[in-house]
């Protein structure tokens, strides 16, 4: 089971993600879909130094090993930005719905499509 | 270990969350993928990361999709657009069936919402539990276990146009939006259609040359609304609010108004 | 060009093993992992803070930490400005009244916070810090909307002040990142006493940038959910 690390785990989600993004057209799903593809990055991050053996990165001694804190550092405003911006993300989805009164992102960009054309 | 097997939970839940049908199973599960990703991230000894990613992935973001997709407080309503019936005029509603129901909601005390499906996904969407109402101009055929049917409000015919040497049917798929509807007619790409009357009336202005119109007898049926069937007791208050509009006569002054 | 659903398909799930593919390579690179991060060692007597993490993205990359609190302000006016476009819906009660719901938004709304407030006040000591801190407590007054409508709690939060704080903090964690040009240092220094490693007061500024992250999480939060509430989308 060496092969059953974050990375990977991160790597089939963000594979996951990105199908889910393509291929549905709801446009709340497609959200989630990005949502998704943000958490598997994040998770590739930590688990890059994740060991069972290392400690927590709070100083309790020298020569002690820790687990690396830049990761953690990186990550920890990633989520709470990945938040605000997929608070926006949905305003404009919702700003979109109530100009097509349809989630179907095919069927808006059909509309879309015959409204340049005029 | 504990972290390999909560690490395999992710991907399945993904997946279930990403394939399902309904909005809402799609951010619950996705609620508790954070909730589990919280979990790993605990046993990676990186414990500010698993504080941040529980209270926000699995309490706020979860929380603001519910808030976004929320449905207290309003009547939904899927229809499909139909001329003089349920149509968009600019940025706001018209039609018949938008004021019958437009009445109604303001009489329930709701914001009415209106999304628009194909004609052929309107049941489907009720059975889902997308709205609560169907509409635009829908003679209700066989009875089905996952909708409700209420009273007609108005009587209809059905017409049947064919193209030259053309077999007629009655089957069509570009009946799912009229502006389709109406391309395919005007460029001849329309073998045959059946069409109720608010349908055939755009359909009629335009220039049917090589086409054979016929009106169908035996198929006089009236237009009704669908509603889902977990409502019935909506269904009997949009029908006693149908009645009441018919006694009054109010319901024959909106048809005069749309249908004249 | 109509193309069939079963290529439309094929072609995602060709794209999407490719960019899986390409990623892997990406992080199949393993260098020497016997030499650890140069600055475990250091972190604590150059910050003062025992969490390393704080140490981080406090003072070394202070910097990056900075420009993260702007990107959260422009996406918290965004959402505040976009969605005000939108009609106001007429109750603000999120969810229907519920007595489990308000039983137990009683009793958990003091504890929330309180945990919050000790996520930031200590987030240089233990696990925690601004941003950690700011988002359970911001947990804890969503508790509240969801328990007692929008209006009551923003008129109880006093929000037009609220909203002052939030820019307030940020102004002042410019003016703080600012200070140190005064003295002819670069800016982005820490120039406070770093006190003994485990105390409260430790760590320069460490703890007065905390507070300042977690004050600004906290009402952007605060903002963003009020206006979901208030503002009725059509999906």
């Amino acid at each position: 089971m060496e092969m059953i690390n974050g990375v990977t785990v991160a790597v089939v989600l963000f594979g996951i993600g990105l199908l889910g993004l393509i291929i549905r057209r709801d446009l709340v799903i497609k959200l989630l879909a990005l949502g998704l593809v943000d958490s598997s990055v994040t998770l590739a991050l930590v688990s890059l130094d994740a060991r069972q053996d290392a400690l927590t990165p709070i100083w309790q001694g020298a020569g002690l090993a820790y687990v690396d804190p830049l990761p953690h550092a990186l990550v920890l405003a990633a989520i709470v930005i990945n938040f605000a911006l997929l608070a926006l993300a949905l305003v404009f989805v919702m700003l979109l719905v109530e100009r097509y009164h349809t989630t179907d992102s095919h069927r808006i960009a059909h509309e879309i499509g015959r409204e340049t054309e005029e | 270990m504990t972290a390999t097997a909560l690490l395999l939970l992710l991907p399945p839940i993904a997946i279930f969350a990403l394939a399902s049908r309904r909005r809402l199973t799609a951010v619950m599960s996705m609620g508790l993928l954070s909730l589990i990703l919280a979990a790993v991230y605990l046993l990676a000894r990186a414990p500010d990361v698993a504080i941040t990613e529980a209270a926000i992935g699995a309490a706020l973001v979860t929380l603001i999709y519910l808030l976004a997709i929320r449905r207290s407080g309003r009547l939904s309503v899927v229809c499909s657009e139909v001329p003089q019936l349920f149509f968009r005029e600019g940025k706001r509603f018209d039609g018949l069936e938008h004021e019958i129901l437009a009445g109604f909601a303001h009489e329930l005390g709701l914001d009415l919402v209106v999304s628009i499906l194909p004609h052929s996904e309107l049941r489907e969407a009720l059975g889902r539990g997308e709205a609560e109402i169907a509409a635009g101009g829908i003679i209700p055929g066989e009875q089905s276990r996952s909708v409700l049917c209420t009273t007609g409000f108005l009587p209809t015919a059905v017409f049947r146009i064919t193209g030259e040497g053309h077999i007629p049917h009655s089957h069509s798929d570009v009946l799912d939006y009229m502006s389709d509807t109406l391309d395919a007619i005007r460029s001849r790409r329309l073998a045959s259609c059946d069409l109720d009357l608010a349908r055939f009336i755009p359909v009629s202005r335009l220039d049917l040359t090589g086409y054979t119109v016929q009106r169908l007898e035996g198929r006089e049926a009236s237009y009704s609304f669908l509603v889902a069937s977990d409502r019935p007791d909506l269904r009997d208050r949009l029908t006693t609010h149908i009645e009441s509009l018919k006694e009054s006569g109010e319901l024959e002054r909106m048809i005069a108004r749309y249908l004249r | 060009m109509r193309t069939s659903k079963l290529a439309q398909t094929t072609a995602a799930l060709v794209l999407v093993a490719c960019a899986c593919a390409i990623i892997a390579f990406g992080f199949s690179y393993r260098g020497p992992l016997d030499r650890p991060n140069p600055y475990l060692s250091r972190a604590t007597t150059d910050t003062g803070a025992t969490n390393l993490v704080a140490g981080i993205y406090l003072d070394y990359r202070l910097y990056d930490s900075l420009f993260e609190l702007l990107v959260f302000s422009v996406a918290v006016l965004g959402v505040r400005f976009y969605l005000g476009t939108t009609r106001q819906s007429p109750n603000t009660k999120a969810i229907p009244e519920s007595q489990a719901v308000r039983a137990s938004a009683d009793l958990l709304f003091s504890p929330i916070l309180l945990i919050g407030v000790y996520l930031i006040l200590f987030g240089h000591l233990s696990p925690g810090g601004g941003f950690s801190g700011g988002a359970v407590a911001g947990t804890g007054l969503l508790l509240c909307a969801v328990a007692l409508g929008a209006e009551t709690v923003a008129r109880r939060f006093h929000s037009t002040q609220l909203e002052l704080f939030e820019w307030g903090a940020l102004f002042v964690v410019l003016l703080l990142v600012l200070i140190p040009l005064i003295f002819g240092l670069s800016p982005f220094t820490d120039l406070l006493p770093r006190g003994a490693p485990g105390e409260l007061l430790s760590g320069g500024t460490l703890l007065i940038y905390n507070v300042l992250i977690g004050i600004k999480v906290f009402v952007g939060t605060w903002v963003v959910i009020s206006t979901f509430i208030r503002h009725r989308g059509e999906i």
